[in-house]
């Protein structure tokens, strides 16, 4: 583990957190740079809905394959277990757990998977997601870097309750939600911007995510006004 | 587990339904709220950014009041949730913080009977058909568990309202159904495409989606993933200034 890097790290997320950031830009932030410093394939950030199912807030990667990958754990896996426990899940060899989880190995090998780890993200005494990295080299997930996750997964959390708020009253269920609607409005936006350029999902994530922060707006903002229609970007392009 | 809230409340909205002798209806989630939640009523506002608000239902005559106050005045948690895309509530309507919020709304909302007022927006995304607003006689915190319940109700109402119109366009009665299936990213997905393909507005794209999967008898998510995978196309809406008229010649 690069001392250096991690403690670079931590203040570039802290950096980030500034009075209006963008969650959903952040959370990617954060995944690329599980990826970066834990040395994983690939990370995901997931957050519980109303009815306790795993929704993908933010990934190291949107393509559909990974995205998908993530997902398919509200029926068995590592994640959706470390969400009802409450308690991190690693599994350094994937293979040796197919009988455990049939549909979500053989899922995670086809993608060159071979270890997973699931990390809880709680909140007092509410576990509200989870942090989900993948491996492509066996045995990776050393018991000292389980708490460096388990960092990442903490500073996940804090951004939830960072939000910019427009209430009267807030209270952390209602931040998840607007997390959450968040989320959808961006793969609105995403699937309108694929659309129109004949991309790819990853590419048009990309596209928003750079234009936004080269305009210095919220990620959510732009998307909203892209998909209203009151933003056309038509100097968007490939 | 999944879907357990969502189905629960399906059934609590299809009760309500059944006593009214009626098809599910945006007031069965009203009158279903008003009974699983320490609330006096409850109504639902359609919203739009360009055409006025209307009231589309409520369950007693203080909802009706608190809603259409709020449109007629232009001000309250039901037009600020609106605005900013996230549920909005007072737990007391006649504090100095709600008084100075909503200087007309508030009193004028005291007077007619309510003490406290909760507004959920309706959202899926960028859609955004309206708001749900529910309010209690006297002061009132609702608990996380409560606003969760609630929170669930407004989610319920919105793909109902959305499922109804898709229902209309096909001439099907409309249903309770909502996919329980779980939440889908394709779906989003392919609303997003469908606004540039057929050339409409992220609610209309959504609504043809699922008129489309209603005509045809299939799943939601399948005739997403069938978008998104380019496997299907919409067409794209003629423009109505634009079409030829069928007849052309000179018939007399």
């Amino acid at each position: 583990m690069d001392e250096q890097l991690l403690a670079k790290t931590f203040v570039e997320l802290a950096d980030n957190l500034v009075a209006d950031f963008d969650l959903i830009d952040f959370l990617r932030l954060l995944t690329d740079r599980c990826v970066g410093v834990l040395g994983v394939s690939a990370a995901g950030v997931l957050l519980a809905d109303l009815n306790g199912e795993l929704r993908v807030m933010a990934a190291s990667s949107e393509q559909a394959r990974l995205l998908e990958l993530f997902q398919l754990q509200n029926d068995e896996g590592p994640c959706l277990e470390c969400y009802r426990t409450g308690t991190a899940v690693t599994v350094p060899d994937l293979a040796a757990e197919a009988r455990r989880w049939p549909q979500f190995v053989a899922q995670a090998q086809l993608r060159g998977f071979t270890a997973v780890q699931a990390l809880p993200m709680r909140l007092r005494d509410e576990v509200v997601g989870a942090l989900n990295l993948f491996s492509s080299s066996p045995g990776l997930f050393a018991p000292a870097a389980v708490p460096i996750g388990q960092a990442l997964a903490d500073v996940a959390t804090i951004s939830l309750l960072q939000q910019r708020s427009t209430q009267v009253s807030t209270l952390l269920n209602e931040q998840l939600q607007t997390a959450l609607n968040s989320r959808v409005l961006i793969e609105q936006a995403k699937g309108k911007l694929a659309e129109r350029l004949d991309i790819d999902m990853e590419q048009a994530f990309t596209a928003l995510r750079g234009y936004a922060r080269a305009h210095q707006r919220r990620l959510s903002d732009v998307a909203l006004a892209f998909v209203n229609g009151t933003e056309p970007l038509t100097d968007l392009a490939r | 587990m999944a879907g357990s809230r969502a189905a629960r409340i399906a059934v609590l909205v299809a009760e309500q339904a059944a006593r009214r002798g009626a098809p599910v209806g945006v007031v069965d989630v009203c009158t279903a709220a008003v009974e699983a939640l320490p609330v006096g009523g409850a109504g639902i506002s359609a919203m739009s950014p360009t055409v006025a608000g209307y009231p589309l239902c409520s369950t007693d005559s203080i909802s009706e009041q608190v809603e259409e106050l709020q449109l007629t005045l232009g001000e309250g948690p039901c037009v600020d949730a609106f605005a900013g895309g996230a549920a909005v509530w007072t737990v007391d309507l006649r504090s100095d913080a709600a008084q100075t919020r909503w200087p007309v709304f508030a009193p004028a909302a005291v007077e007619a009977g309510a003490g406290a007022v909760f507004a959920f927006p309706l959202q899926i995304g960028a859609i955004s058909p309206g708001v749900l607003d529910l309010y209690s006689h006297v002061p009132l915190l609702l608990g996380a568990q409560e606003l969760d319940e609630a929170m669930a109700f407004a989610d319920f109402a919105t793909l109902l309202l959305l499922n109804t119109r898709a229902a209309e366009r096909e001439g099907i009665a409309a249903g309770s159904e909502t996919e329980l299936g779980g939440y889908r990213a394709e779906i989003d997905q392919a609303t997003g495409m469908l606004t540039v393909q057929i050339g409409v507005g992220i609610e209309e794209a959504f609504i043809r989606l699922r008129a489309h999967a209603y005509a045809r008898g299939r799943r939601l998510s399948d005739v997403a993933a069938d978008v998104v995978n380019r496997r299907l196309r919409f067409p794209p809406d003629v423009d109505p200034d634009a079409t030829v008229p069928e007849v052309v010649g000179d018939e007399p």
